[in-house]
């Protein structure tokens, strides 16, 4: 009650509202300034609905990756403050923590999505209980675009708590011995 | 517990069902916050790293979760909330919602691109066509946020950030020289600093 108080004479203050009316106005402003712009292209429009529908968090991480590869590795090599040789060994380490750290994280999401579609099955005659056991109560149609996404989502949350063990029994590892590999083949294209 | 397990459930269709794009934007700061906690449990848990060695190598862990984290969380979530914003006032939209509102409201540029704005809600009947265009430029965008800030923004502020640790410690290694102690309130000396510091990849955490 007393913080029902507090906050309804911190909202009622004239300050307050002085504030928020002024920052409302900017926002406007801000939003004035872009133009305004609308697609007709069908094609275009498809493309986007699916996008929407079925990207999920696997195919954002290999879109991280492969991105991750182009401009990483150019930012250790431009990374003036330290010197050669530490740049040539972190870009080699960059390299090899993108290539170990995206394809782990894309199969595993990938697998976990893909797997709980097997256990997100509406509960009736003949599917045993295990099989619905990540069915949110009361869904009866696991077809819509909805129940994808939360499919998506259910499956990204179980690869996170995957990727908790193979962070170390898989990442770190496969970094290291891609980062040697890396280095050895930089010193020897030195050495010639 | 079931029932916990039942309510966690319902919370993730609940906010997840129909909005993909805070769906990506979630889940990657969690993966980051999970990242984190497994390095710096990593260094915390590993009986071969001394108790000086810890002493540096957790705060280190922990700034670099700390950029990772505000870095993604900030830039994608800006990046999904603007183009969020643009679509539901109308500003980004397609022909057909377009010509839908026009041919609902005698003056349409009152409508269109105002913060009050709110097509999902006043127009029920294109819910179809709305959501399936705002839930593509969602993830668009969150997509494109998460580039900027994991590849350009985060690589960038880390080398910054290890660069000035760098230089911190070469200037008291210099104000030191007999010593050769950081006088840092952790004590630890310039050596394992320097072989601490190689350990340490500039580029920061495993991302998982």
């Amino acid at each position: 009650m007393a913080l029902y108080g507090i906050k309804s004479f911190i909202l009622d203050a004239p300050l307050y509202r002085s504030a928020m009316n002024s920052m409302r106005s900017i926002k406007q402003k801000g939003l004035d300034i872009l133009p305004n712009a609308q697609f007709s292209n069908e094609k275009f429009l498809n493309y986007l609905g699916n996008i929407g529908k079925n990207f999920s968090s696997d195919k954002q991480r290999l879109a991280l990756g492969v991105t991750a590869l182009v401009t990483q590795p150019f930012i250790d090599a431009h990374n003036k403050s330290v010197d050669e040789k530490t740049r040539k060994v972190s870009v080699a380490r960059t390299v090899a923590k993108i290539i170990a750290g995206t394809l782990t994280g894309f199969l595993i999401r990938y697998g976990c999505i893909k797997s709980l579609k097997a256990f997100s099955q509406i509960p009736g005659k003949g599917i045993p209980k295990y099989k619905s056991i990540f069915t949110p109560k009361g869904i009866i149609d696991n077809t819509t675009d909805a129940f994808e996404q939360y499919r998506n989502a259910m499956g990204t949350i179980i690869a996170l708590g995957v990727m908790l063990f193979t962070n170390f029994l898989i990442d770190a590892p496969l970094t290291k011995f891609l980062t040697n590999t890396f280095v050895k083949h930089q010193e020897m294209e030195d050495k010639k | 517990m079931a029932n916990l397990f039942s309510s966690f459930k319902s919370a993730m269709y609940k906010n997840y069902g129909e909005n993909p794009g805070k769906m990506l934007v979630h889940t990657g700061v969690l993966g980051w916050i999970l990242s984190a906690m497994a390095q710096v449990s990593a260094v915390v848990f590993n009986d071969k790293i001394s108790k000086e060695q810890k002493s540096f190598l957790i705060p280190q862990e922990m700034a670099d979760a700390a950029i990772n984290i505000i870095s993604f969380y900030v830039i994608t979530s800006s990046f999904k909330n603007l183009a969020s914003k643009l679509v539901s006032t109308g500003k980004l939209s397609t022909v057909k919602i377009r010509n839908h509102i026009k041919s609902k409201l005698a003056n349409p540029t009152d409508y269109i691109g105002k913060l009050g704005t709110n097509i999902e809600k006043d127009f029920p009947e294109i819910k179809g066509d709305y959501k399936a265009f705002k839930n593509g430029v969602d993830v668009v965008a969150s997509t494109v946020g998460s580039i900027i800030s994991c590849n350009i923004v985060t690589p960038v502020l880390r080398n910054q950030y290890a660069a000035q640790k760098q230089k911190e410690a070469i200037a008291r290694m210099h104000s030191n020289d007999s010593k050769h102690e950081i006088n840092s309130p952790n004590k630890v000396s310039m050596d394992s600093y320097i072989k601490l510091a190689s350990m340490k990849a500039p580029s920061g955490n495993l991302k998982i």
